[in-house]
């Protein structure tokens, strides 16, 4: 595996808005992490200098534009840190480090579906199933997914339609998108695992499935994928120190016999869901 | 400024070290700083069998700190001396192995596996990580159990032996004492203070294996004070640690007793900590007219 190459910067920030969903998205002025960050890749940030918060917080990519420099992160407050980073000003100045993890490209995996398609009929399918902030590092998937000539739908679901966060970039770059809410104020009513089941039906072996959200929602999935043998990657996070392989701080358990430990940040932030435990199997 | 010290005998371009556990063996290391900025690394706590670690969560943030139970993961002192030590010699930087034993006799065969090695500056005995249920703290918890680690180690280990004690004792000073008497050639301290926290929504303690070792900012008092007494109490160099960010924290261990100091979290947090509190000494010493570094070492107390 080749050597991702890290940068501790000092970014500027942009912008700062809030969003639909509650969650707020800024843009950062990074052109050495921009240059280089594949979809899935995260960012380690010191949300503000002194000792609290202390450590640094993890932020996916929502999306790279490395033409103009610039990346884009997009959360949830849950508390202190992601707090603060919601008062944040633009011109103000944030140390970030990455970008970091191994990213998920279907190029890396051997998955490009422009060539598999011609012999079945049928284009490959990339199926994205995201809950909650767990849609936020699907976008740069989507961009690089469609060059390899993959179809991609995006199922997502969250409590109502006022916790759903904005979809439109997804639906312009060419992406079918299924919504899902528990109180049914959008789309189907019910938890996104529910409405991923009746596609799931007609999926093959050369379609893949990546998820992101709530380690619940994951559990559910790698059940079902399971039993219909359909390739499922999953996004993990795990409380982390430094981002980088250091602390081996974000553990994540390998399922099957072997009692190990893989981590969050150097071997993922994506996993095929065969190779790790998500609790409750 | 003269920044190099000496510590039992193995002579150090600058007084500060990666500390034990947040530099791993070097290889992520080097994707975010330059090892040549330390004056040596300690590697992960390295013990006899490969150990896969604590179930997490294994981190857990604190007020102006963390808890950490990682549970010494490491691969085993085997795949350390073949590995890990050959790739980290290409740096030039002194090695200091910090190794964790189950029992005497295992510290004993540690020692002798690693003498066989050439790449090892020095050993540093941990009788003191709070995160295994075997072995661990239980060994610096008492003065006589950590004489006999020591002295374990010692019997099969003829280069510099540091011996790292854990802040969680009643009288510090007598363990410190202990570990001379069997054969240390200089002590590191602090290693964490145990410590919990609860998740209020889950009702439960935040990490996996409930308790975890207490590091960062938070416990820097704590550790200055336990350097201050120790290189008071013992005729050996002091290597100190707990909660150093700059170089104004790294001053102030070494006027407490530290020959040399040792950054951990800090590193987590800023991997190029090492480069700046280098740089932050080298122009304290142009300022202050200091020519030596080692010439503050206790001046608090001297
Ligand atoms: C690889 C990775 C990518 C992530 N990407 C995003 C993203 O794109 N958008 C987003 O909103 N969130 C993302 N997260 C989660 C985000 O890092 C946490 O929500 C954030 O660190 C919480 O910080 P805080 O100071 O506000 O919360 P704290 O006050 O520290 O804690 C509040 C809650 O957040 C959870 N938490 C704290 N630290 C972490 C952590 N390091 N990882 C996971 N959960 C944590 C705790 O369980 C706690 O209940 C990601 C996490 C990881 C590991
Ligand atoms: C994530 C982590 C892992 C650690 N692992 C070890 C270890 O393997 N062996 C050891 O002797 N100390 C270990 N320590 C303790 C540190 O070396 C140091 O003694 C302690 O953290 C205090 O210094 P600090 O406040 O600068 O971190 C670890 C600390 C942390 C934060
Ligand atoms: S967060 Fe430190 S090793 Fe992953």
């Amino acid at each position: 595996m080749s050597t991702p190459e890290i940068h501790d910067v000092l970014a500027e920030v942009m912008s700062v808005k809030r969003c639909r969903g509650g969650v707020y998205r800024a843009e950062l002025v990074a052109p050495e992490i921009a240059a280089v960050a594949k979809p899935f890749q995260f960012v380690n940030i010191k949300v503000s200098p002194g000792n609290d918060p202390f450590l640094r917080r993890p932020f996916s990519l929502s999306r790279i534009e490395p033409d103009e420099g610039i990346i884009e992160i997009t959360w949830a407050v849950v508390g202190k840190g992601t707090g603060i980073m919601a008062t944040w000003e633009p011109g103000r100045e944030v140390k970030i480090l990455g970008p970091l993890g191994n990213g998920f490209s279907l190029e890396d995996k051997g998955l490009t579906g422009g060539f598999i398609a011609p012999l079945g009929g049928k284009a490959p399918e990339l199926i994205l199933v995201a809950g909650g902030t767990g849609l936020a590092p699907m976008y740069p998937l989507v961009m690089s997914a469609r060059k390899s000539g993959f179809t991609v739908s995006l199922f997502y679901g969250g409590r109502s339609l006022e916790s759903l966060m904005d979809t439109d970039r997804f639906e312009q770059s060419g992406c079918e998108v299924h919504i899902s809410t528990e109180d049914g104020s959008a789309g189907f009513r019910g938890v996104v695992t529910g409405l991923f089941e009746s596609r799931l039906r007609n999926l093959s072996a050369s379609d893949i499935v990546v998820a992101c959200g709530p380690r619940p929602m994951l559990q559910r999935l790698k059940s079902m994928c399971g039993q219909r043998n359909i390739r499922l990657y999953v996004s993990l996070e795990e409380r982390m120190a430094c981002g980088v392989g250091l602390c081996k701080g974000c553990a994540v358990k390998t399922s099957g016999n072997d009692p190990g430990y893989r981590h969050v940040c150097t071997d993922g932030p994506v996993f095929l869901a065969d190779t790790v435990e998500l609790g409750g199997e | 400024m003269d920044l190099s010290v000496n510590l039992a005998g193995l002579t150090l371009k600058n007084p500060v070290i990666a500390a034990s556990g947040v530099f791993g063996y070097g290889e992520e290391y080097v994707k975010v700083g330059d090892i040549r900025w330390f004056g040596a690394v300690s590697v992960k706590g390295t013990t006899l069998n490969p150990r896969a670690g604590n179930p997490p969560p294994r981190t857990c943030e604190t007020p102006a700190g963390m808890l950490n139970s990682i549970g010494l993961e490491n691969p085993g002192a085997k795949v350390v001396i073949e590995e890990k030590l050959p790739w980290l010699a290409q740096f030039g930087v002194p090695v200091i192995v910090n190794i964790s034993g189950e029992s005497y006799e295992e510290f004993r065969t540690l020692g002798s596996m690693f003498s066989e090695s050439p790449l090892v500056s020095a050993l540093e005995v941990n009788v003191s990580c709070p995160n295994v249920r075997a072995g661990g703290m239980a060994f610096g918890v008492d003065p006589r159990s950590c004489y006999r680690a020591t002295y374990a180690v010692r019997r099969a280990w003829h280069g510099p032996l540091i011996v790292k004690l854990t802040p969680n004792v009643q009288d510090i000073s007598s363990v410190a004492r202990a570990a001379v008497e069997g054969g240390a050639d200089a002590i590191s301290l602090i290693n964490t203070l145990v410590g919990l926290a609860i998740d209020i929504k889950k009702r439960k303690p935040v990490l996996g294996s409930v308790t975890g070792g207490l590091s960062g900012p938070a416990i820097k008092p704590v550790a200055l004070r336990c350097v201050y007494e120790v290189s008071q109490a013992v005729p050996v160099p002091v290597i100190g640690m707990g909660g150093i960010l700059d170089y104004r924290d790294a001053l102030e261990f070494i006027m407490a007793g530290a020959t040399a100091v040792a950054v951990g979290t800090a590193v987590l947090v800023n991997p190029s900590v090492p480069r700046s509190i280098v740089e932050g000494l080298i122009k304290y010493g142009q300022e202050e007219g200091v020519e030596r570094i080692s010439d503050l070492v206790g001046v608090a107390w001297r």
